[in-house]
């Protein structure tokens, strides 16, 4: 019981030295939201990681690894797949932002399409993010704590205390505490993963017992399935209503899981991070060698290693391990887990509170709030947001991890207005609005969420989650693209504001491939085709079978999945390096161009009509909350 | 860049180095006393020592030394550690390995300190690290 209070308080106090430091450098308002957009690159990059990963790939990848076997592989691939997005959208976003000026992905949207629509839903996606998604993680850390510490410590304490180390350093320190500490926190959730791993092989007697352990599962029918993937496809209801057979790990479901993670750098938080950076020279490195590299490696073998030892002994779970340890070693792995943890609810924190006041509020209701209180708003934003998340994981714990499924996949559709800004030119503004639109409900219908909302009001859906074994995130982008693209062909005589042209312009000339690069183009599509059939698509059915003797046995000593999944990690650090560096999607630049100055405008006087829309809102959300109250008593149960 | 810049990536990536390296090597300590296994709190110590080394290493790339405030911590903790050690050797508590891997720790580690202090300060500046004279004597020195 001494250890972790100890090294608690020790974390406590390096975070509040970051904030410290960090509040020294703001040294006024208008650094706290996006650190003087100064953060070094190197930071960026492990910060971005680090988020990425966060705790999920220790309490949920881990998890399903120990429950379900190696039936998933996406979740081995998880590194490639989160560095993807990154590659693609990163170097560009940073140069839009730079040369327009801007600081959140709220502010990309608005100033490339003009839409109000998609800056609303960046702004749901960064909420989830920081009350659902983060809230569902540090549930599960506080209910560690009730653990270590024998119960002495409740667990609306723990949360209690956890959230209140987020908010002090959230608060004080803004993005540069976040961007410090996160580099920090990064190396420590990553230093934990690998000690979890160590422990879980020390626990089983090393590497070779835990594949005879597993050796010893694979031989019995009734587990068996444990190491294969169950089909290319399955047409069944959805979880809930028709079960799989064997299990509901297709290979359609493992390519819809490994959209789900690319959502994630498509967010609003990493994002965030990208535009607070000084220079987009570290991009490249930062998503092919720390991202992909060094912790997709740790994806694949350190959390495959404690997933597959909780599956020969399911007392070694995260839980278990924790518990089973030396107090020291126990606080010192939690505090990895729990910086992890907090580095990607910081940011969302921040994230989330911007968006809701300097991008959402002050625009629409109070445009004459001055910088002093554009940043005191967001602190009692973020405080009230950190406090929703401790009421929800006590008091609803269903209705948290309910919300949290919905943020990546509904970050995930932020692709197509993404790609529109970045990459696809002729994606116009009502196609991206409405694909975005068409994709929420493909999302929504596909989750608990919508399925819950709908049973609600009388309607019930005739399929569970994920029908046919597809994740969420498929759903709702394969409706997203098939309107993005029709509404575009429909609409491509539609101009663009003045922004978005100054910003398509700059990167036409600022961006242009190379003789060399063309040239590479068809092997690029080749090759990254190839390795999403093979490392996360159809192609894992040859996954079952690869490293597989003719008696059964596997010569690589370990199950044919886990080594497909290694190898194919191994080909996607390459496919990053080569869309990163010879692509020259994420490579540094030779030179850096000079903000855009936008022709001078009048400034209206928009009070009166700031009062009206605040009247309009309350007039809409009284009317809403009636009719929603209305149809709910007449149809619903 | 300005010199607030690398300062502050310097205490990152020391801040790192210790959480990483600092906290693992006591743990293996502490885990060797705990099991009486010489050769675990040996390693713990080695990895103590491996994080000193990449602090100075880091020190270096910054060209800077140890800040006042890391120089307290460290002697402050070096000197409570020392004297725990002293109590439990005095009370005759400590078994043999735990009594073996006391001096492992303290024995680099003093000798490593005054080795950085003399290499890096000379024998003569060495001591004044420790003699910090009044600021009535340093500005009537001015």
């Amino acid at each position: 019981m001494t250890w972790l209070p100890l090294y608690g308080l020790f974390y406590a106090a390096v975070t509040l030295y970051w904030a410290r430091v960090a509040a020294a450098e703001n040294r006024n308002v208008e650094t706290y939201f996006s650190a003087g957009h100064n953060v070094a690159p190197w930071i960026s990059a492990l910060v971005i990681a680090g988020a990425s990963l966060s705790g999920w790939a220790l309490l949920d990848g881990a998890a399903r690894i120990g429950s379900a076997g190696f039936g998933l592989p996406a979740l081995l691939q998880a590194g490639i797949a989160l560095a993807l997005p990154g590659v693609f959208f990163f170097k560009r976003l940073w140069l839009i932002g730079q040369r327009l000026r801007l600081s959140s992905l709220n502010e990309v949207l608005r100033a490339y399409y003009g839409s109000e629509f998609l800056v609303v839903f960046a702004t749901v996606v960064a909420v989830l993010f920081a009350v659902a998604f983060a809230g569902l993680q540090l549930a599960a850390l506080s209910r560690l704590v009730v653990l270590l510490t024998a119960g002495e410590v409740s667990m609306p304490v723990a949360a209690t205390l956890l959230s209140l180390v987020l908010f002090g350093y959230v608060v004080i320190g803004g993005m540069r505490a976040v961007g410090y500490l996160g580099a920090v926190q990064a190396v420590l959730a990553a230093t934990a993963i690998a000690g979890f791993a160590g422990f879980s092989l020390i626990s089983l007697g090393g590497f070779g017992a835990l594949n005879s352990g597993l050796a010893a599962l694979a031989a019995d029918p009734a587990k068996a399935g444990a190491f294969i993937v169950s089909g290319v496809v399955q047409f069944t209801a959805g979880a809930g209503r028709e079960a799989a057979a064997l299990h509901d790990g297709t290979a359609v479901a493992s390519l819809s899981v490994a959209f789900a993670l690319m959502g994630f750098q498509a967010s609003p938080l990493a994002i965030k991070m990208v535009l607070s950076t000084r220079s987009p020279r570290g991009i490249a490195a930062g998503q092919t060698w720390v991202m992909a590299g060094a912790f997709g490696g740790l994806i694949a073998l350190c959390i495959a290693c404690i997933g597959a030892a909780a599956l020969v002994n399911p007392g070694l779970g995260v839980s278990g391990l924790l518990a089973s340890l030396s107090p020291w070693f126990g606080a010192w792995l939690f505090i990895g887990l729990l910086a992890g943890v907090q580095l990607m609810a910081g940011l969302a924190l921040i994230t989330a509170g911007e968006a809701l006041v300097r991008n959402l509020y002050k625009p629409w209701f109070h445009g004459r709030l001055d910088r002093r209180d554009t940043v005191n708003l967001p602190r009692i934003g973020i405080g009230l947001l950190a406090l929703a998340s401790v009421l929800m994981q006590g008091l609803t714990p269903v209705t948290l991890t309910v919300l949290a499924s919905l943020a990546l996949p509904l970050a995930f559709q932020l692709w197509t207005p993404l790609l529109g800004i970045t990459w696809l030119r002729w994606i116009t503004r009502p196609a991206a609005v409405t694909g975005v639109g068409f994709g929420i409900a493909g999302v929504l219908l596909t989750e608990p969420f919508g399925i819950a909302v709908l049973s609600f009001f009388g309607l019930d859906l005739p399929w569970g989650r994920a029908p046919w074994t597809i994740h969420s995130a498929a759903w709702g982008m394969a409706a997203n693209l098939t309107v993005t693209l029709l509404v575009s062909a429909f609409t491509q005589r539609r101009g663009f504001g003045e922004q978005a042209l100054e910003a398509r312009r700059f990167l036409l000339e600022t961006v242009r491939s190379r003789p060399r690069v063309m040239a590479l183009r068809s092997t690029a599509w080749s090759i990254a085709l190839a390795w999403f059939f093979l490392a996360v698509g159809p192609g894992l059915i040859f996954g079952n079978y690869a490293f597989l003797g003719p008696d059964g046995s596997w010569p690589l000593g370990m199950p044919s999945l886990w080594g497909w999944g290694l190898m194919f990690w191994v080909a996607g650090l390459g496919l990053v390096w080569f869309l990163s560096y010879k692509m020259e999607m994420a490579s540094p630049l030779a030179g850096e161009g000079p903000a855009y100055e936008p022709p001078p405008r009048l400034r209206i006087d928009q009070h009166q009509r700031e009062a009206e829309r605040l009247r309009a809102l309350v007039i809409t959300a009284a009317v809403g909350f009636g009719l929603v109250v209305l149809t709910a008593l007449a149809f619903g149960r | 860049m300005s010199q607030k810049g690398p300062n502050v990536e310097r205490s990152i990536l020391v801040f790192s180095v210790w959480a990483v390296l600092g906290f693992f090597g006591l743990g293996c300590f502490l885990e060797g006393l705990a099991r009486d296994l010489f050769v675990l709190s040996a390693l713990g110590v080695g990895v103590i020592i491996a994080a000193f080394v990449a602090h100075i290493v880091i020190n270096g790339i910054f060209a800077t030394g140890f800040t006042a405030g890391e120089a307290a911590l460290g002697i402050g903790a070096y000197g409570l550690l020392g004297l725990g050690f002293i109590v439990g050797a005095i009370g005759g508590e400590m078994a043999m390995a735990d009594y073996y891997s006391g001096l492992l720790l303290f024995g680099p580690l003093a000798a490593g300190f005054l080795a950085y202090l003399l290499t890096r300060h000379g024998m003569r500046t060495a001591f004044s690290q420790f003699h910090i004279k009044p600021a009535g004597v340093q500005e009537a020195r001015k």
